[in-house]
């Protein structure tokens, strides 16, 4: 590679660096500095600084309600995500690798109808037949856990893979372990980085999804983020950036783990 | 012999498929008859309204900006992949890029849109650096609310994401193809329009669906930095929440089927791509 070459790509990534960090900075500065950028001068560059706005955000009842709702749909979707694709992404690996092709389709269709679109399907369906469903804030959870399977279906698949379940099981199964067994003390606790990835990939869409709540009137973080920057522009720039920032904390535990086990943290399998 | 279905996959693979069944293909198919049936009859009067004059507007700038993230973003992503798989040093850049990226790719919606408007809003802190040293950004033309400022912060989210797919591909480029392929006389240009391109293509074509799906359904960020702009899914939103006048339902059903097939299209379309390119590569 010529000197010019060498240039132009240093020159490159340090734009891409100010791109991806210069908002983040910006954001900081709107959410715990109370100077506005009018009268902001080199001078005043120090003056100012507080997170009390922060502070009085965790204090809003309102905002603990809706984190609750958030971390509750959170933790469930993580959950139903497991108990739905597991065993059955184990079971195709090892006993019926026919299916794999079959799967892979299906769980990709929920790229094909996203948030938006679906919202209008269950308005026109759900909203007649069984209205009770859509009144608690927990009938978010089946829809979150089908956004996420195009990424939590892959990290899962990867992780079998990568284990090389099916020899594995094959030995298991020679040295007398039922499937069951198999299932249970071989191949899930070797697929702990998979369950992560899983998990914490499922958690960031919860934590994030903002068409589907808002539309169907559900109070989660991010619709009352939205909301309460409306009136308080400072807390709820410091809010957003505190959702940022656990997002992103989130998901560097989730690269950690597997990064730990000698896996990437990869997007879905295109 | 062995038995066509396994029993005890069946057992778990029919929760699944009830579970996808009841709220991925009810609700859609629910929205497809409804769209066919505006009014309580057959017809298509909906789905041919739906695709006139505003809405007409909305799918084509929901195109354009989807398509224009996708290329740029798609592009941008690459060129990071490649002009990392060749840089030695520093070393914590290749673990922190792969990192960011994880998390930059989910991290869309309200907050990232709130991080543009304080960098380069009316009053953003750059919008004033900028004016200082001469270069008015709201002169230029330049708005967040339109569809340049729009592209910008999208891209955001589609560059990482371009990233992570691309990763695994470039990494499987190995050195020893350049260096055979330089023994056999080609040139580097050669090598990579002969061999590293062609390569790449498979998963480049995959990552650009995954950029376009990503932006034409991006709604959280569109709807903090412009709600009333001429976009599909904030048009959905419209005749949703709007007032239930008789026939708006229905176009909303419509225009929902559409964007549905419009993507269903665009991921067969890539699929049959792939396939084809994964055949040339390796032929």
């Amino acid at each position: 590679m010529g000197v010019g070459m060498k240039v132009l790509r240093a020159i490159f990534l340090i734009l891409l660096g100010l791109y991806f960090f210069v908002p983040l900075l910006a954001m900081a500065r709107f959410a715990f500095q109370s100077v506005p950028v009018v009268l902001l001068t080199p001078e005043k560059l120090l003056e100012g600084w507080s997170i009390s706005g922060l502070l009085e955000v965790f204090g809003n009842p309102e905002f603990q309600r809706a984190t609750l709702i958030s971390l509750q749909l959170m933790v469930l979707a993580i959950v139903l995500t497991l108990v739905l694709l597991l065993p059955l992404a184990a079971l195709v690996e090892i006993r019926a690798p026919q299916l794999r092709t079959l799967m892979t389709a299906i769980t990709l269709l929920p790229w094909v109808v996203p948030p938006v679109a679906l919202v209008v399907g269950v308005a026109a369906t759900f909203r007649n037949t069984v209205p009770w469903f859509l009144a608690s804030p927990y009938s978010l959870v089946p829809f979150y856990v089908l956004w996420a399977l195009p990424f939590s279906y892959r990290a899962l698949d990867a992780g079998l893979r990568s284990i090389g379940a099916r020899t594995l099981y094959e030995a298991a199964r020679v040295m007398g372990a039922s499937t069951f067994t198999i299932i249970v003390r071989v191949i899930i606790p070797n697929m702990i980085g998979a369950i992560i990835a899983a998990s914490v990939l499922t958690a960031a869409l919860v934590l994030g999804e903002f068409a589907f709540a808002a539309l169907l009137l559900k109070e989660t973080l991010p619709t009352f983020m939205a909301e309460f920057q409306r009136s308080e522009p400072r807390a709820g720039m410091a809010l957003a950036l505190a959702v940022m920032l656990l997002t992103a904390l989130i998901i560097w535990i989730g690269v950690r783990a597997l990064r730990k086990r000698g896996m990437d943290l990869q997007a879905a399998g295109v | 012999m062995r038995r066509r279905f396994d029993t005890a996959t069946v057992i778990v693979a029919v929760p699944f498929l009830a579970f996808v069944g009841l709220f991925l293909f009810v609700p859609t198919i629910g929205l497809a008859i409804k769209a066919f049936t505006p009014g309580g009859s057959f017809g298509f009067s909906a789905m041919q309204r739906a695709l006139e004059g505003t809405y007409r507007t909305a799918f084509i700038n929901s195109l354009a900006l989807a398509a224009t993230s996708a290329i740029l973003g798609g592009v941008i992503g690459l060129l990071l992949a490649l002009s990392l798989r060749s840089l030695r040093r520093p070393k914590w850049l290749r673990s922190t890029t792969d990192s960011w990226s994880a998390v930059a790719a989910q991290l869309g919606g309200i907050p990232l849109a709130f991080a543009f408007i304080a960098a380069i809003g009316t009053q953003g802190i750059i919008t004033k650096l900028l004016n200082q040293i001469g270069f008015d950004i709201t002169d230029s033309g330049f708005s967040l609310s339109e569809f340049w400022g729009l592209v910008v912060v999208y891209l955001y989210f589609q560059i990482p994401l371009m990233f992570l797919v691309m990763m695994p591909a470039v990494g499987g480029l190995k050195n020893t193809w350049s260096e055979a392929a330089s023994i056999m006389g080609a040139s580097s240009g050669r090598y990579w329009r002969s061999v590293a391109l062609p390569l790449l293509v498979p998963s480049f074509l995959g990552g650009l669906l995954l950029l376009f799906v990503n932006s034409f359904a991006a709604y959280a960020t569109a709807y903090v930095l412009n709600p009333g702009a001429q976009l599909v899914p904030l048009q959905i939103r419209f005749l949703l929440q709007g007032n239930v006048i008789t026939g708006e339902q229905d176009l909303a059903y419509a225009i929902v089927l559409w964007t549905i097939s419009l993507l269903l299209a665009s991921l067969l379309l890539i699929a049959i791509l792939q396939r084809r390119t994964a055949k040339w590569a390796s032929a």
